[in-house]
């Protein structure tokens, strides 16, 4: 294991926030006056702007990273600067991922020290494991040990990420106690230990539609702050989430179309959310709710399917029948309850307004 | 001769406490306050060691009680401090402002004032970033430790905001005019050194009395209104405190202030420490390091956002992280218990109120019922002596138009039990005073207000309401206006279902007596319910063959309830004489043809119950009714008839087999109209009832003899080979 980073290569499909966004982080750090809290490479109040968006003296614009309340991030920022262990609750897609990774990236500069929370994450992912024909052959050593992402990041000081904790199963997930109350990591097979160096921090991510597979225990639960990031409060807020990922997304897969119109997305992202919350923006017709969560990141994905249908097939702008087709896929999950659903939709509502006329044929089309 | 003025924030913990070390450093000889002039005959009541804040100063009119101020007071707020520190050490104190009799004078409703008026220095914090104004209080002066001289200094910035304002008018002119010639009256008097404590909006036109010239104050104040008031204190609740009160200071987090007011230092720590302990009272995990953690998180928070120490925000924001887990509960709990922190205050019990308060302070001494803000549950044994009287207590009160006790629905059986919530709001003091006028006790001015009742009440049913409430409130002296009234009102003519149900309540009285005391016999029954039950019987009984002609649906539906309510009033009373008259009304509507079938159905079946009609007659009936031309009017009699019961079809054989040899007899078309309806007199019945009618009806039953029909033999041995290879007998 070296501690190295290697460059990424140019044609890597999805950089690294800290990467993507490294003239934002390095201009931050050459403005930032205020005090730092040990081995952090930003301010907390320097985090917050770069989550949030704002402009710098210099006159570098940083992007908002997080579209919604500036309460939450502050919540956030002071729960690690606070050296307490921080998790984020949510409903699938509300940028939970999202907001951890650009923490990281903005506090310690690297967003890889990364578990993935399965069934199936065993404790020496979270621990250590060990490489056998080393240890075969020399018997327990130093060398032997496999380091685990959160075992590097006690050692450098660096935040440590858990996606889906509440999928870990329960007995492993409790391994994380001792690590964030008495920032240690025993290993008794050499007689050591590791202990974390300052800066260390744990940020996890869980699933609100998760709760009960494997619920965190209450002394698990008590070493976290939670922070629950909520659906986008207004159409304009969603609309703008989405077009702003999709500009993202599509640079980066170099999907040659032009950024599609702001009407198009709206309209997504309408769909999305009166599907979502049951009722229709004018409050005036109750719906019928689907399976799937119907988040905000679906929304994007449907809109970028929807970008490279018309950059590789049709005229490069982005029509209704180029969306139709993810749609009724990220809609429908469950093709019997949700086709019926979606049809509902489409006769009681999309066929009753006026400019959704192409929309509407595109949808029967495919559905 | 100086003149030191204190410009506050009315209900500012902040303000309130800088204002006690500032009056202890000045020592004053006189202290003047902003608050109704004449109110300073109570204020000596202010000293007396039961004197227990959050109360209200009560002004009232005298011959209009409904015309009311309140002037409302915390423990935190800096009026009362300023109160208390004078008392502690024997200095004058006085209100200054307009006297209530003028304010509550005045025809016109006072004009709602602004934010910026009413609370300046809150518009202030604002401007500055802060949503809480005492955390930004708090920021300025108290962390600064010396308290010198903040109120000059907020002196000096509401003398700028004033200037650009512009001149007061109207009220706000007469108030200011007023404090200033207080102010002038108390220098003439020979006070040395006096301290104002006003408003921070007012504080800037009391500084320098000689810019104003006395003849223009005396000549706003002229020719006041001058009303018949009356002041007094009453207990208060904080989750009132931003009532009507002559200023708005909107008051959101009383519980917060009062405990920044009585917290000396180390106000987040022990505020999450107060929240664990709640937390921790409902069962919800709060342990010592998550005090800790809440503590940390919202010290940051606050750097973060610049403030120097955690608001309410960031307070509430930690304890959501913290102790929130993922859902908001435990900020619910902590909303409600610690920042509102519901409270109700106490007077002395020698406090100048009306006769009717202390009537109601005693009897509720006496009856061991506490007074509290927040709703308390309680179920009363009316078999028990104290019970008993609280339950009249309770009617009383509301027949008073006093509801602190409303009715729940008592579970479970008997009749002797009485589910009550209480629940104490302080505009229940305006009520009394109102109420007082009725009479010098709870049960005088119940009694004269429920004759009063009696004597405006327009229709039947709110007389029969009022029957019973009479009843139950144990008020002997307004039953008779009560039931003159009724009398009186049945006269002139009712509708005969109110009519029936009046009669209900009326035969409880004559039965049981006027209350519901458990030796009914020495008590006795009154004459007087039983002749009025007797007069409404008779017009009943007159009305209601005729009552039964032309109803629709529903109409006969609503009309054969009440037949049925005055049915079990008559068999309550049981009188020979009201049973006949009863009966004879009923056979009357029972021979009437155009009377509604259902009505008709019903009342045939009460006289068959009651042996006025023997089997046969009813018999003769029945058919004569399901002969009729429209199925719908047969269902309808059905319905009446059978009722709610299955339990005459099942026992009378001769009467199931008229029935069902009607049914059989049907003609197609009328069969199946008729289908849903009986359906419906059927799906009342229970499962087991409908079982044993449809046994009875395929020939289960023992008197099935005479309905065997012929059989044709030849037609039924073509099946008996095909039933023979199905059991596998082999020919």
């Amino acid at each position: 294991m070296t501690a190295t980073q290697p460059t990424p290569a140019p044609e890597v499909l999805r950089q690294h926030a800290e990467q993507a966004y490294a003239h934002e982080l390095s201009a931050l750090a050459a403005q930032d006056d205020r005090p730092k809290p040990p081995q952090w490479n930003l301010s907390p109040h320097a985090v917050l702007t770069y989550l949030m968006g704002g402009k710098l003296k210099d006159g570098t614009e940083i992007t908002a990273k997080y579209v919604g309340h500036r309460r939450l991030m502050e919540i956030a920022v002071a729960t690690l600067a606070t050296d307490r262990a921080l998790l984020l609750i949510g409903v699938p897609g509300t940028a939970k991922s999202w907001v951890s990774e650009h923490l990281a990236a903005a506090i310690s500069g690297d967003s890889t020290l990364l578990v993935q929370g399965t069934a199936g994450t065993g404790e020496e992912a979270i621990r250590y494991g060990w490489n056998y024909a080393r240890l075969i052959a020399e018997g327990p050593s130093e060398a032997a040990l496999v380091e685990s992402p959160i075992m590097r990041a006690m050692r450098t000081g660096k935040l440590a990420r858990i996606e889906e904790l509440t999928r870990v199963q329960s007995d492993v997930q409790d391994t994380l106690i001792t690590v964030l109350s008495e920032k240690t990591l025993p290993v008794p097979e050499l007689n050591t230990e590791v202990q974390a160096t300052r800066g260390f921090n744990m940020i996890a991510t869980a699933n609100n539609r998760d709760r009960g597979v494997n619920d965190l225990s209450s002394a698990l639960k008590r070493r976290f702050n939670t922070v629950i990031l909520p659906v986008p409060d207004s159409l304009e807020d969603e609309v703008r989430i989405v077009v702003q990922r999709v500009a993202q997304l599509a640079s980066s897969l170099q999907i040659p179309a032009a950024p599609p119109a702001l009407e198009e997305v709206r309209r997504i992202v309408t769909i999305f959310r009166e599907l979502r919350s049951g009722v229709t923006e004018d409050g005036k017709t109750k719906l019928k709710a689907p399976s799937g969560t119907l988040s905000t990141a679906e929304a994007i994905s449907v809109v970028n399917h929807g970008l490279s249908l018309a950059a590789h097939f049709g005229n490069g702008e982005l029509s209704a029948a180029d969306v139709a087709a993810s749609l009724v896929g990220a809609v429908v999950k469950d093709p019997v309850q949700d086709g019926i659903v979606w049809r509902e939709y489409l006769e009681t509502v999309a066929k009753k307004r006026e400019d959704w006329r192409d929309l509407y044929k595109a949808c029967r089309a495919v559905s | 001769m100086t003149l030191t003025l204190f410009p506050i924030r009315h209900h500012g913990p902040g303000s309130a406490r800088s204002l006690a070390g500032a009056l202890e450093r000045l020592r004053p000889d006189l202290v003047l306050v902003e608050g109704p002039a004449d109110a300073n005959l109570v204020l000596p009541f202010l000293a007396h060691p039961d004197f227990k804040p959050p109360v209200a100063l009560l002004g009232y009119v005298n011959d209009d009680p409904a015309r009311a101020s309140f002037w409302p007071f915390a423990v935190f707020s800096p009026e009362f401090v300023a109160f208390q520190w004078a008392a502690r050490l024997d200095i004058p104190a006085r209100f200054m402002d307009l006297p209530a009799s003028a304010t509550l004078g005045f025809e016109r409703e006072d004009e709602p004032e602004s934010d910026l008026h009413s609370d300046p220095l809150r518009v202030l914090a604002e401007a500055a970033g802060y949503s809480d104004f005492e955390r930004w209080w708090e920021t300025l002066v108290e962390a600064r430790g010396d308290g010198g001289d903040v109120f000059g200094a907020v002196l000096e910035v509401m003398t700028a905001v004033r200037a650009d304002a512009p001149a007061p008018a109207g009220r706000e002119a007469m108030r200011e005019a007023h404090m200033r010639q207080t102010i002038r009256a108390a220098q003439k008097e020979g006070f040395q050194s006096i301290a104002v404590v006003c408003g921070a909006w007012h504080a800037p036109v009391l500084t320098d009395l000689a810019a104003y010239p006395v003849k223009e104050d005396a000549a706003l104040l002229k020719g006041l209104p001058r009303a018949k008031v009356t002041l007094t204190w009453v207990p208060w609740t904080h989750g009132r405190l931003s009532m009507h009160s002559g200023y708005g200071a909107g008051v959101r987090s009383p519980g917060y202030y009062h405990h920044l007011f009585t917290t000396p230092e180390h106000v987040t720590e022990r505020w999450f420490a107060r929240a664990a302990r709640l937390l921790r009272g409902e069962k919800l995990e709060a342990s010592s390091a998550s005090v800790i953690e809440a503590t940390r998180l919202a010290n940051t928070l606050a750097g973060l956002r610049g403030r120097a120490l955690p608001g309410l925000d960031e307070l509430n924001e930690a304890a959501l992280s913290v102790f929130g887990w993922d859902s908001d509960l435990p900020l619910r709990l902590i909303e409600r218990q610690l920042i509102v922190g519901e409270a109700l205050g106490e007077v002395p019990s020698d406090t100048p109120t009306v006769p009717l308060a202390q009537d109601l302070a005693r009897q509720q001494k006496k009856l061991r019922l506490k007074v509290q803000p927040e709703q308390l549950e309680m179920t009363l044994d009316l078999r028990q002596d104290n019970d008993l009287a609280r339950s009249a207590l309770f009617h009383r009160l509301n027949l008073l138009g006093i509801p602190w006790a409303q009715e729940r629905h008592a579970g479970g059986r008997g009749t002797f039990k009485e589910a009550w919530a209480l629940a104490w709001q302080p505009e229940f003091s305006v009520r009394l005073v109102q109420a007082s006028r009725s009479g010098q006790t709870v049960a005088d001015a119940a009694g004269a207000q429920a004759i009063e009742t009696a004597r405006t009440s327009a229709s039947l049913s709110e007389l029969t309401a009022l029957l019973e409430a009479v009843r139950y409130a144990d008020l002997p002296d307004a039953l008779p206006a009560a039931l003159d009234a009724l009398d009186a009102r049945a006269a002139v003519g009712a509708d005969v279902a109110d009519l029936l149900s009046a009669l209900a309540p009326l035969a409880r009285l004559a039965r049981y007596g006027d209350v519901r005391g458990r030796d009914e016999v020495a008590k006795g029954a009154d004459e007087a319910p039983a002749r009025v039950f007797r007069t409404l019987l008779t017009r009943t009984c007159v009305g209601l063959p005729t009552a039964a002609i032309g109803l629709a649906e529903d109409a006969a539906g609503v009309l054969q309830r009440a037949v049925d309510a005055g049915d079990a009033s008559v068999r309550l009373l049981d009188d020979a004489g009201a049973l006949a008259e009863w009966r004879a009304a009923l056979l009357h509507l029972a021979n009437r043809l155009e009377a509604h079938p259902l009505l008709v159905g019903d009342a045939v079946r009460r006289l068959r119950d009651s042996g006025e009609l023997d089997s046969p007659e009813v018999e003769r009936r029945v058919s004569l009714a399901l002969g009729a031309d429209r199925p719908g009017d047969v269902t309808s009699w059905l319905d009446g008839f059978l009722g709610h019961s299955a339990a005459l079809l099942l026992h009378d054989s001769a009467l199931l087999a008229l029935l069902d040899g009607w049914l059989a007899g049907l003609e197609g078309d009328a069969f199946q109209e008729s289908l849903p309806l009986l359906r419906r007199v059927f799906s009342r019945y229970e499962k087991p009832e409908r079982r044993a009618l449809g046994e009875a009806v395929r020939g289960g039953g023992p008197n099935r003899g005479e309905a065997v029909l012929e059989l044709d033999e030849e037609r039924a041995m073509r099946v008996v080979p095909v039933v023979l290879r199905l059991l596998g007998v082999r020919q």
